[in-house]
């Protein structure tokens, strides 16, 4: 019996042992993501004016196009991964993703000539190198405990039930990568110019917050 | 007024990392008390060791070319699965008859062992590993070029 947390599969997608699922959670979240990539995929970056207050003066901050080609492949990737992340059907597949949304996260304000927003952008990548610490081990803790890493053996409850330490170690990974209480590099890294691709960084954690609730409720 | 301090505490970015690693701590002090975890004997992917073999941890057994039963979740997914069991190049087959540690060696000579279990009932997971591996490569030559 197939537990209703985020809907009856509708659609399942043979990826050897990596099963791709389709509920209409996750193709919601999916479609939210791939409509963001395409997004940034066609638009123009914002320009950001700054304007002297009290005064006639403003100063726009150009981005060159070599900068912007590379935010914008960072951006991409970061779709991409996100998309990933939303459909996968594998707790260790999950957590892969998740990574890579934290390291293309950095990248998308690497290129960024400000040095506040490349601090913050440092101590972020900081947490999400040390937050894959407990995602991974969360991932290893639902291996051996259920001796399964598919999705669909743990909705079918045919596996020994999962710790709550491991759903624990898994939900602290998904918040090093940008969610409260530890937001506030993220936050800062917003002060880049670039709206289109600032904002993946947001919506990408956000997303992936939305998937991880459904993964730790199963099982 | 404790939100406040918090909040103030947090909006200096170089508090998170401590902040995290301590979050972090407690976790992992709660995991070892809630010791013994149980361990399910039926593990999807077993592992074996034949310590008088070159291949050491990778070698699955087996003829080549001849199908060996591989372990997997959804076998009618993989049905080309074990028959291939390890692939060496000329150079990994001189170096494992030479040698018994081939097998320490898997990703310091060019074309060492794919292993065919990730290879055939986990390929998604190889192609991000190596994806990660790709952003951050750019990640860094884009920054290095830049400087």
């Amino acid at each position: 019996m197939i537990d209703l947390v985020g809907g009856v599969p509708l659609y399942i997608l043979e990826f050897g042992d990596e099963l791709v699922y389709l509920t209409p959670y996750t193709i919601t979240l999916f479609l939210l993501a791939l409509t963001f990539t395409v997004l940034a995929l066609i638009s123009q970056p914002e320009k950001q004016i700054d304007i002297a207050f009290g005064g006639d003066a403003y100063r726009a901050k150009e981005i060159s196009v070599d900068e912007m080609r590379f935010r914008r492949f960072m951006a991409i990737a970061c779709g991409l991964a996100t998309m990933g992340a939303m459909v996968t059907g594998d707790i260790f597949n999950f957590t892969l993703f998740t990574a890579m949304v934290g390291i293309t996260n950095v990248g998308i304000v690497a290129a960024v000539k400000s040095p506040h927003v490349q601090d913050a952008a440092y101590q972020y990548g900081l947490v999400a190198l040390a937050a894959t610490v407990p995602l991974f081990a969360g991932a290893a803790v639902y291996a051996a405990v259920t001796g399964s890493l598919s999705m669909i053996e743990l909705m079918k409850g045919t596996v020994p039930a999962v710790p709550l330490i491991a759903k624990g170690m898994l939900m602290l990974g998904v918040i090093g990568e940008g969610m409260a209480p530890f937001y506030a590099a993220k936050a800062e890294m917003f002060r880049a110019p670039g709206a289109p691709y600032v904002i993946m960084c947001s919506l990408s954690s956000l997303l992936i917050f939305l998937r991880v609730v459904e993964i730790i409720m199963l099982g | 007024m404790i939100i406040r301090k918090i909040s103030h505490f947090l909006c200096n970015y170089e508090n998170i990392m401590p902040l995290f690693a301590g979050a972090c701590l407690l976790l992992f002090i709660a995991g070892i008390l809630l010791l013994p975890l149980p361990y399910s004997e039926k593990q999807l992917y077993p592992k074996t060791f034949d310590r008088n073999s070159s291949l050491d941890p990778y070698d699955r057994g087996g003829p080549p070319f001849t199908q060996v039963s591989i372990v997997s979740q959804y076998p009618e997914n993989s049905p080309t699965a074990g028959l291939v069991t390890s692939y060496l190049t000329p150079f990994s087959l001189f170096l494992s008859q030479v040698t018994m540690h081939l097998g320490t060696t898997i990703v310091a000579h060019p074309g060492g062992i794919i292993d065919e279990i990730l290879y055939n009932t986990r390929g998604l997971d190889t192609v991000v590993e190596a994806t990660i591996l790709f952003i951050a490569f750019a990640i860094a030559s884009y920054i290095y070029r830049k400087v």
